[in-house]
């Protein structure tokens, strides 16, 4: 299937009024288009057994968004209503005390370990000069909240995350005994403001809480830039331009016209990195093929030097870390005769 | 083929299309948030209020994906979703494609008209 690029029409007919269409539709797009022009429906249906109608169905319903629906003129009491009433409910974000002082605050979570369910539960961390709350707004409840003067340490641990990737995590020790394990968008800073709001606290240094980590810095080891992505379609591959993208958590590439990465490779999945001359559209003679668990995926790069280094470190260091997970099984030799 | 169905494997795809039809909602009410704001009845506080939830579940849904391992899947889904969608509407805008998709000998009857007329006639490769 050749590109369906927006081509010049052989017999220019009427080129005004001509319906256009991005190259590629996402179903994100089409949830727009249908939600912004809005989409009325009428059904009668009667179920009938051997001609005999026994159930009738009659159905009236029209979904559009708010803005759409407004503009027709629908549910707009309800709407005023609505954010009247939020109006009037107050503030929703934390309340301070007499005196007190938002630090910072930002997108975090708390995680419950409890008998039934242990998770994380997202909300946002607020540090005020007096405590340290995890809050969540919708439905609002106050996740987790300790008093800074009851803080006994702090220190940051990296946590692996089921996925293979390492995330920073913030745990505190309260004097009582009281433990917790929040996470933070930048646990770094928040660290650092939680201990300029308390001296007594002890930073404690950063304790290793996971397989220690293999994938080396994204400063070092990564790699952006221009990437040619030979894409699996039904009808084909075909080259396509993007962005490739190489870090700590993997490859990715993106084209510029498509909505999210075509191209998505934990660096546990990488097997292997060839080069091989096949015909591509870079200016390299050789293409470069990398194995992975789903089939080989076939990349071409101007510059391919900057790409072939950190995959190849990338496919060494991502070994190794199989859950041994396998459940047991014994092998039942019961008696000899049963 | 035998399917060996355990818990992980079960989680993990029930979990990936979940949070794929969640996604798909999500990006449905980002757009339409933006519509609103553009709007312009929206109080300035309002507008702070909506971004600032947005951006909490956009973050809650990252939070999620990673703790389960499971961004690569969703990524994945996602596309193909796309990609089922794309393949629609282009046979709805193309009705010749039906025809050659039928292969040669099934030229039998035309697509009933959807009402684009002037085929573009973008024909593939032959």
């Amino acid at each position: 299937m050749p590109d369906r690029a927006p081509a010049a029409p052989a017999v220019p007919a009427v080129p005004s009024l001509q319906p256009t269409r991005d190259p590629r539709v996402t179903l994100d797009d089409l949830l727009e288009v249908v939600l912004n022009k809005g989409a009325v429906l009428h059904l009668d249906l009667i179920i009938a057994v051997a001609d005999i109608p026994l159930i009738g169905v009659n159905v009236r319903a029209a979904i559009a968004g708010m803005e759409t629906m407004l503009e027709y003129g629908m549910l707009r009491q309800w709407d005023e209503a609505t954010r009247a009433w939020a109006e009037r409910s107050g503030s929703r974000g934390l309340e301070l005390r007499d005196g007190e002082r938002l630090i910072t605050r930002m997108f975090g979570g708390h995680r419950l370990t409890g008998e039934v369910y242990s998770g994380w539960r997202p909300g946002s961390v607020h540090l005020t000069d007096r405590r340290l709350v995890v809050l969540r707004r919708e439905p609002r409840e106050v996740l987790w909240e300790a008093e800074l003067a009851e803080l006994e340490s702090a220190a940051l641990e990296t946590e692996r995350a089921v996925g293979g990737e390492d995330r920073t995590r913030l745990r505190l020790r309260l004097r009582d005994g009281g433990e917790a394990l929040l996470s933070a968008a930048e646990p770094e800073r928040l660290h650092r403001e939680l201990l300029e709001q308390t001296p007594g606290a002890k930073a404690l240094a950063a304790a290793d809480g996971g397989g220690g980590g293999t994938a080396g810095p994204a400063g070092k080891d990564g790699h952006e830039g221009h990437l040619w992505y030979h894409e699996p379609r039904r009808g084909g591959a075909m080259w396509r331009g993007g962005r490739g993208r190489l870090d700590a958590g993997g490859l990715s590439w993106k084209s510029p016209v498509d909505a999210r990465p075509a191209l998505v490779l934990a660096p546990g999945d990488l097997l292997g990195v060839r080069l091989e001359e096949r015909d591509n559209p870079a200016g390299s003679p050789y293409t470069l093929v990398l194995d992975t668990p789903g089939g080989e995926v076939v990349l071409a790069a101007d510059a391919l030097p900057d790409w072939t280094g950190p995959l190849h470190r990338m496919a060494a260091g991502g070994t190794g870390q199989e859950d041994g997970e396998s459940p047991e099984r014994r092998r039942d030799d019961g008696g000899p005769h049963r | 083929m035998a399917l060996t169905v355990d818990e992980k494997s079960l989680k993990h795809g029930v979990l990936t299309l979940v949070v794929t039809l969640v996604e798909v909602i999500q990006e449905a009410l980002e757009r339409q948030a933006l519509r609103r704001m553009e709007g312009g009845d929206l109080t300035p506080e309002e507008t702070e209020r909506l971004g600032e939830a947005l951006l909490e579940l956009d973050e809650a849904m990252k939070e999620i994906k990673d703790e389960h391992g499971i961004t690569v899947s969703v990524a994945d889904l996602h596309r193909g979703l796309d990609e089922v969608v794309d393949d629609v509407v282009d046979k709805l805008v193309n009705p010749a494609r039906w025809a050659e998709e039928a292969g040669p000998g099934g030229g039998s009857g035309t697509g009933t008209g959807t009402g684009t007329g002037t085929g573009t006639g973008t024909g593939g490769a032959r």
